[in-house]
């Protein structure tokens, strides 16, 4: 099995490039999807990624620019042409110091060592590779978010950003919901959903900052912990026990809740902290840019593979371009949602 | 090696801020830590990471009293730990003007926090359950 270095990493990946290409003719299908300009076309083999690819998305509808094409090859030994995955050959690896060295052959890539599991994008050509040793040896995160890593790359040429931040608004206009793991975003975002309000993500929504604050949908998975799912009435309402995914929270999408279609997108105007507030009632109060910058632009960066100084200074942009508040919440989801609809109100207005 | 000025640049280009109202937040590219300061540190960051000479800082009210020697020895020992600053040996540049005023309006001590989200990243994807500067396949330890 060969063994890539830091050396050899660019060829590695150019090399990869090249397979998948010619292997093009041996893939058993292809589904494209259309996302916000941008048309994904992703070469997948039957199984639990392909049927991720099929249901894991909100496709945009009626987009006014002409989309770009980027094309993905998911591919495994399996298919004719396609080569056994490489390990790492050094002893040394740092994520940072891997996607520095790609980038500086104008490339992007990311390694899960566990799985020997490739991802490898040209930007400027628009073509990809993901390489498994089997079809089936992926992370378990990425059917909820497929190709996630790919999507990222691509709009970060474009000047937008995918960002872990959760969404809510009313009649197009929104706050940006953004905190670590465990802050509450899922929580209310479904707590809004439930109780009116829209939403174009409660995970990684598309944001660009192209004439005001814009927030677009990607993907249409929710989730939410067994307490949240019991709290929110979720059981009874989706009418099953929807399964739990691989951190033990159970996966929905937001047309299950939604009371209407997914907007389009929605014009941000507000970034809001949310926390965990203890009391019964929640309450919105100004929070420093800094302190909103901190919450929002940690996870974001530090999850997604390379681009980290231009998240750093697109996550500082949007945070300049927005009043920030921290909104603590309250037990009842009802509350809490009519806590932000009064607050989009009067910001709006 | 004595120095003739007490002068301090960025640590290296891994190091990169924004400043947000007048307060700082500074991250290392490298191992995603982040670093919020108050408004008086992140004036003095400001000076200290454009090369004004620190001892010019001792003395000029900041932070509702006087910045004392001690206390700015403390925060710059913290920077240089934390990887954000290390010595110069360029020449110092001039205390900007309107400096002294703006140090003057700050309410806070000096201070800088640190923000590891790296736990936050183990949750979601086990390939940064590492040591960043060591690198694969140096296991995170449990703190």
């Amino acid at each position: 099995m060969p063994r890539v270095t830091l050396e050899t990493l660019p060829d590695y990946a150019r090399y990869l490039i090249t397979a998948a290409e010619e292997a093009a003719t041996h893939y058993p299908a292809a589904r494209t999807v259309r996302l916000p300009r941008l048309e994904l076309i992703a070469h997948a083999a039957p199984g639990v990624l392909a049927e991720a690819l099929g249901h894991a998305f909100v496709e945009a509808e009626a987009d006014l620019a002409e989309p770009s094409t980027c094309r993905i090859f998911t591919v495994h030994p399996g298919i004719g042409g396609i080569p056994e995955p490489a390990q790492w050959g050094d002893a040394h690896f740092t994520e940072y110091g891997f996607a520095e060295r790609l980038a500086g052959a104008g490339l992007r890539g990311h390694y899960f060592h566990d799985l020997d599991f490739w991802q490898v994008y040209d930007p400027e050509r628009r073509i990809g590779v993901q390489l498994m040793t089997s079809p089936d040896a992926f992370p378990p995160w990425e059917p909820t978010a497929p190709l996630r890593a790919f999507l990222h790359w691509e709009y970060a040429a474009r000047g937008m950003r995918l960002t872990h931040a959760g969404t809510l608004g009313a009649n197009g206009k929104g706050v940006l919901l953004a905190g670590a793991g465990g802050a509450g975003k899922s929580g209310t975002v479904a707590a809004g959903l439930l109780n009116g309000l829209d939403s174009v993500g409660d995970d990684y929504v598309l944001i660009d900052l192209a004439g005001g604050v814009t927030a677009r949908p990607l993907f249409s998975t929710l989730k939410q912990d067994p307490q949240g799912f019991a709290r929110l009435g979720l059981k009874q309402r989706l009418g099953i026990e929807s399964p739990l995914n691989w951190q033990g929270k159970h996966t929905f999408h937001i047309a299950d809740i939604a009371p209407r279609p997914v907007p389009a997108a929605l014009d941000i105007v507000a970034l809001v902290v949310p926390h965990i507030g203890g009391g019964e009632m929640s309450s919105i109060v100004p929070v420093s840019r800094r302190d909103a910058m901190i919450a929002l632009a940690p996870s974001g960066i530090m999850q997604m593979p390379g681009e980290r100084e231009s998240g750093f200074r697109f996550f500082g942009d949007l945070t300049r371009q927005l009043p920030s508040y921290r909104l603590s919440l309250g037990t009842h989801p009802e509350e809490i949602a009519g806590t932000l609809a009064d607050f989009l109100t009067r910001v709006v207005s | 090696m004595t120095r003739d000025c007490d002068a301090y640049a960025v640590a290296s280009r891994d190091i990169v801020f924004e400043s947000f109202d007048g307060e700082a937040v500074v991250l290392n590219l490298a191992n995603g830590k982040y670093f919020g300061f108050s408004d008086s540190g992140s004036t003095v960051w400001q000076a200290l990471s454009s090369g004004v000479d620190a001892r010019a800082l001792i003395g000029l009210n900041a932070g509702g009293s006087t910045l004392g020697a001690a206390e700015l020895e403390h925060f710059i020992s913290q920077l240089l730990e934390l990887g954000l600053l290390v010595p110069s040996e360029t020449a110092a540049q001039p205390l900007p003007g309107e400096l002294p005023a703006e140090l003057a309006a700050t309410s806070e001590p000096l201070h800088v926090s640190i923000h590891d989200d790296l736990a936050d990243l183990i949750i979601v994807d086990p390939i940064h359950e590492v040591e960043e500067p060591l690198g694969w396949p140096a296991v995170k330890q449990a703190s």
